[in-house]
Order: structure tokens, then C-alpha cells, then sequence
């Protein structure tokens, strides 16, 4: 068991407030992620959660009970720190078993508790050692041993990935993940690495200055971003933002010194908003090198002269200008190296998963 | 390692022998501490001041231990050795676990002023102890502690505080505050992360502690002569009486012997933990 419901919930510093209201609904069960840039909230949103930050007002509810005054201890909970936080004059099987220790668990059970966890975590061979005596991996999985010791109702993870090299990081993402299919345990897990809160979350709340931008799977949050803030975050290479004329319900791009009219999905909203230019958000695996098989009155054929080209193994990414923004497009590597021999390439344009943003507020126009 | 040049080699040699020469005068007047209370009192008036002793005459050392006379009494410095135990030992470990506990509050558990506290207890560092004297003395006296063993651990753990509660927040605060969230977060409380986490860290900085209250504590003669009745001088008080009390010819011999037996305390604590000394000041000064 393990559902949080967090109502309301504000914090202030002195003058700032870092939390402005906060509303999330997190099931049992559930892997959370809270993504956002740093100074967002995120993290006194997880220390809020852990009992270490008190709140300013609101409530924080653990499987329907009101812990928002009570202490960590009481809380049932279990957090992976960023920089581990392992105590770094005990054993790593001290360090598991210090929480049980505290809580009065009898020594039998704390010894085969210790021998699961370290069998979980491949770190039987470590357990007599110091933490200083271990690599950063290893850290990693004794921090996450002396979490899961416990049996907490909810773990917390924060940053935990954000100190190790790039190929370890993907390694124990899937390592995560995995443990969580396993346990079945709630998990709320910071991180300000878009792919991690993609590649891992159940659900994904991206925050920004102190509020939650959107809260939602992350296919909704991907392909239906509630604003331009959110489409802006997630996804890598980013979302192409092209400030575009608006003609009728259509929209207007100008490549090369030409000009080319673009329909959109929800071209009748244009119709009737009275705008003189829109945000056209479209990501660049929109925007490829003629396939021949997709077709429709979405797909429209533009010209692009190539800045610059970037390849990145499985796929391209080509940089040029429209309407005086740099745009990115994703082509297939072969694509890739003939559109750089050309200097220009005729990119084929789907707009059917385009989104529209409003200029000035970077509302979405067409949800 | 990389060779020197000429000039940085002859620069080198200067400093040494600098160095070397600062040394031999520090040293100076010890060695003739040492050689004077080997020898007997005609050996010192007819010889150099510099000569080796002849042969080694303990007697300087056993009369300055155990028949002296301090004052009116013949007792030696061995009363006064025990009366300075007494106060120190009970002084050094009060303070020495005040300041850690201190630390620990003012490096992690900050709350609303704390660093206005910690800045006034800062403050006590700088207090000279002539101008809280009387004050002081008053304190003692409404306490019933004058003339005490008791009132003398007293002013000396109220003094050390400043210092020792210094020396542990400062080593404290590079300790990450993670690390206090996670043992929150595993259910210890207040005093089982300080028992568990703080204090096994904490050996450096208690032999610095230790050491540097141990030296104040026992090299102090303004607090001893002021706050001490005839019975509970410590040992500096007892060695200026020493001294200044002539029977017949001045014994410097006696004098010399006695002045090391007060000195060889804080000598031994210092070489049995200096190498920690140092280690325990620097530490938290270098990122690790």
C-alpha cells in the first residue's frame, strides 16, 4: 500500500514561495516522476513528501491519513539521495540494516533481510566494506539496498542516477525499473533528465516555477503537451517552434525565399481565433526525408536549406532555417548524408501531430 | 620527482639552516631545564650553564615531587599534580562534549538565530580573562562553589565552550546534511544520528578538542590562583610558590625539575595524539 494524495500543497523560503499549490494524486503502486529545470520545486516537493521540509500550507496524504505533521520516522517512507548519503563510517551491511536497527527489528529478521536485499542488488561480495572503498555504481545499489531494507510504503528517489557516468546511468534506469515491476512499490522519483522521466514513469508531473505544468502518461505529455513549456522540455532533439502567419485555417512558412501554405488538424480553430500568427509546435521526427507510403492532406512536401548536419547513429539531425528560426529535422542517415552534399533537401512535413500555441502566453490553442 | 637547479638547491640549504637555528633556541632553554635538575647545587654554581651533568642526581627531581616547600607546606608539587587532574580531566571531558553537541546543533539542526548563538558564543573566545574575574568570583561564591575543585571545572568548562563548540561546528558543517536526512528517514532520532553518524566521525576533532583544552586547562594560573583556596591549587600556583619560597640558597635544580614536572603533562598528550592535532585542524579546510 502506498497511494499519496497531495492537496494544495504551498512552501515558502522567507519571500519566495517555491511551491504554489500543488494537486497531485499518486496511486498505489504507481511510478511518479517529477521532471522539471532545477529551482522548479521539484526537490522540496520530495522533501515535503518525506517529511524533511515542513510545508507552509496544504495537506500530504499517505493511504488516505493526514501525515502533513508528522515526522520522517513516522512516515514509512524511504529515499535514495543524489549523493547517496551513505554513512560513511559503517559497512555496507551496517548502512542496510542501520533503519531496521532504529526500528527495534529483531536481529534474525534484520540478517536474512540483509542477505535478500544484498542478493537483489548483486552486492553480497560488498557487504563488509566501507563506502569509501566502493565505485559509483556500487554506491548507487547500496543506497538503493539500504531503501528497500526497510519495506517502505514509498520510496523517493532523488537524482539518484545523476552522478553516474552515461552508460551506467541507462544501465541502472533499466535496473529501476525492473525493481519496480518486482516490488510493485510506489515510487517518486525526481530527476531533470527528460529521457529518464520518459523512459521510466508510470506518470510524469513537469513542473516549472513552483507549479505543475502537466501532470499526465507519458505519451499524453509527449504528443499532447498542455503548453509550450512542457513541449519544450520533454522530448530530444526538442520540439521545432515556428511562429508562423496565420491565412484562413491555414498556416504560412517561408523557406528559402519562397513561400508555402501548411494545413494543420484543427485548422477551424485558427478560422475563428482572429490570431495574425500562431506557434506551430512540431517535433522533428515530423519532419523527414520523403516517405513515400505516407500520404494525405497533412503531408505537404517543403524545401529547407541545410546549416548544419548532425549525425547520431540511427538517425540525422538536419538544421535549417523557416521563417527565421532555426528548425531541426529527423532524417535516416542515408538521407542524412545526401541532403549534406546537396546544401538543401525537400522535407516531407506531417502535421497531423502538430500542436498550435498561442504567441504570447504559450497556451495550447488547438487541445 | 623533479631535480632542482643550483639556486634552488642553495635556497633550500638557507631555509633548513634557518630553521635548524630557530629550532636550537626553542630547544635551548628545555635542554637547560634538563641538564640543571640533573645536577647537584654545587655543580651549578661552580660549572657552565651549557655542561652536561656529571652524574645523574635525582634527588632535585624527588625533593621537587615530594618535600618542596610551597609556601608554608613541605609536600612537594605532588598535591597540587592531583588537584590539577582533578580539575582538568573533568573540565576537558565536559567541554569537550558541550562543544560536540553544540556543533552538531549549530552545523545541523540550524533554527531561527542560530547563527547569531553561534556568533556570540564566537564572541567568548575574545573575552580576557581579567575583566570577568570579580563577576566571576561572585558567581562562585552565591554558588558555594569558591575555593573549589568544583568552581574551578566550572570556569574552565564555561570558558572552553567557546572554543571547543568552534572547533566541532566548523568540522561538523562539512559533513553533508543528507546524510542527517537519511538516518531521519531511517527512524534515528536526534541523539542516536549524533551516537551513530556524528561521533564516529568525529576522532580528529576531539583529539584537537582534548588537546587544545587540555593545554589551557592545565597551563592556567590566573583562574588557579584567583578561584583556589589552600587545599585545591592546581600545580602552576604550586610551582610559583615553589619558587618564590627561599629557604637558605635558591634550589635551582628544584626549580628546574619542579618546572618540568608541571610541563610534562601537556607534553605527553601532545605526543601521544599530535599527529591528530593537526590533521583534526586541517580537516574540512580541503574538499575531500
Amino acid at each position: 500500500m502506498g497511494s499519496i494524495q497531495i492537496q494544495q500543497l504551498t512552501k515558502s523560503f522567507g519571500d519566495t514561495q517555491v511551491l504554489k499549490g500543488i494537486d497531485l494524486d499518486i496511486k498505489d503502486g504507481e511510478f511518479l516522476i517529477l521532471v522539471g529545470p532545477s529551482g522548479c520545486g521539484k526537490s522540496t516537493l520530495m522533501n515535503s513528501i518525506a517529511g524533511l521540509e515542513d510545508v507552509s500550507s496544504g495537506d500530504i496524504l499517505i493511504d488516505g491519513v493526514n501525515v502533513t505533521d508528522l515526522s520522517p520516522k513516522e512516515r514509512d517512507i524511504a529515499m535514495v539521495f543524489q549523493s547517496y548519503a551513505l554513512y560513511p563510517t559503517m559497512s555496507v551491511s551496517r548502512n542496510i540494516s542501520f533503519g531496521l536497527e532504529m526500528r527495534k527489528v529483531p536481529k534474525a529478521e534484520i540478517e536474512k533481510t540483509v542477505a535478500d536485499v544484498s542478493q537483489l542488488l548483486q552486492i553480497e561480495h560488498l557487504l563488509d566494506r566501507k563506502p569509501s572503498a566502493l565505485s559509483g555504481g556500487q554506491r548507487q545499489r547500496v543506497a538503493m539496498g539500504r531503501a528497500l531494507a526497510r519495506n517502505p510504503r514509498v520510496f523517493l528517489f532523488d537524482e539518484p542516477l545523476s552522478n553516474l557516468d552515461a552508460k551506467l546511468r541507462v544501465e541502472m534506469r533499466t535496473e529501476i525499473k525492473k525493481l519496480h515491476k518486482r516490488l510493485g512499490t510506489t515510487i517518486v522519483y525526481v530527476t531533470h533528465d527528460q529521457v529518464e522521466a520518459m523512459t521510466l514513469a508510470d506518470r510524469i508531473a513537469v513542473m516549472k516555477d513552483g507549479q505543475v505544468q502537466q501532470f499526465g502518461t507519458p505519451y499524453e505529455i509527449y504528443n499532447n503537451p498542455a503548453n509550450r513549456f512542457v513541449a519544450d522540455f520533454m522530448g530530444s532533439p526538442p520540439m521545432n517552434f515556428i511562429e508562423c502567419v496565420v491565412l484562413d485555417d491555414k498556416l504560412v512558412i517561408e523557406s528559402q525565399g519562397e513561400k508555402f501554405e501548411l494545413q494543420v488538424a484543427h485548422g477551424e480553430i485558427l478560422r475563428h481565433a482572429g490570431l495574425e500568427t500562431v506557434i506551430l509546435g512540431i517535433r522533428p521526427e515530423m519532419m523527414t526525408e520523403p516517405k513515400p507510403h505516407v500520404m494525405g492532406a497533412l503531408v505537404h512536401s517543403l524545401p529547407m536549406q541545410i546549416d548544419v548536419i548532425e549525425p547520431m547513429g540511427p538517425d540525422t539531425i538536419a538544421f535549417g532555417q523557416w521563417n527565421g528560426v532555426e528548425v531541426q529535422a529527423r532524417l535516416s542517415p542515408e538521407a542524412g548524408v545526401d541532403a549534406q552534399t546537396k546544401g538543401s533537401i525537400s522535407l516531407q512535413v506531417d502535421t497531423s501531430k502538430a500542436v498550435l500555441f498561442d504567441a504570447f502566453s504559450g497556451a495550447r490553442l488547438d487541445a | 620527482m623533479k631535480s632542482l637547479s643550483t639556486s634552488q638547491r642553495h635556497y633550500k640549504a638557507l631555509f633548513i639552516t634557518i630553521l635548524v637555528l630557530f629550532a636550537l633556541v626553542y630547544l635551548a632553554p628545555l635542554y637547560v631545564m634538563l641538564t640543571t635538575s640533573f645536577k647537584g647545587i654545587e655543580e651549578i654554581r661552580s660549572g657552565n650553564i651549557l655542561a652536561l651533568p656529571e652524574t645523574l642526581n635525582v634527588s632535585a627531581w624527588t625533593k621537587a615531587w615530594s618535600s618542596a616547600c610551597t609556601g608554608g607546606d613541605c609536600y612537594g608539587l605532588a598535591p597540587y599534580f592531583w588537584n590539577s587532574i582533578r580539575i582538568v580531566l573533568p573540565a576537558v571531558f565536559i567541554s569537550t562534549v558541550i562543544g560536540a553537541l553544540n556543533g552538531y546543533v549549530l552545523s545541523q539542526w540550524r533554527f531561527k538565530g542560530s547563527n547569531f548563538l553561534f556568533g556570540a558564543l564566537l564572541f567568548g573566545c575574545f573575552i580576557p580573562f581579567q575583566v570577568i574575574l570579580l563577576p566571576m568570583a561572585m558567581l562562585l561564591a552565591w554558588l558555594g562553589l569558591a575555593n573549589t575543585v568544583p568552581g574551578l571545572v566550572l570556569v574552565h568548562v564555561i570558558y572552553g565552550v567557546a572554543f571547543t563548540t568552534l572547533f566541532f561546528r566548523n568540522y561538523y558543517v562539512g559533513i553533508p546534511t543528507e546524510l542527517v536526512r537519511a538516518a531521519r528517514l531511517d527512524g534515528a532520532g536526534f541523539f542516536a544520528i549524533f551516537r551513530h553518524v556524528f561521533l564516529p566521525l568525529s576522532t580528529p576533532i576531539i583529539v584537537v578538542s582534548v588537546i587544545w583544552q587540555f593545554t589551557q586547562i592545565w597551563n592556567d594560573f590566573l583562574f588557579g590562583v584567583v578561584y583556589s583556596g589552600p587545599g585545591t591549587q592546581p600545580i602552576t600556583v604550586a610551582l610559583n610558590n615553589l619558587v618564590n619560597t627561599t629557604m637558605g640558597g635558591k634550589e635551582y635544580n628544584v626549580d628546574m625539575a619542579a618546572a618540568v614536572i608541571a610541563a610534562l603533562p601537556t607534553l605527553v598528550v601532545y605526543l601521544v595524539a599530535g599527529k591528530y592535532f593537526v590533521r583534526g585542524l586541517t580537516a574540512g579546510a580541503v574538499k575531500g
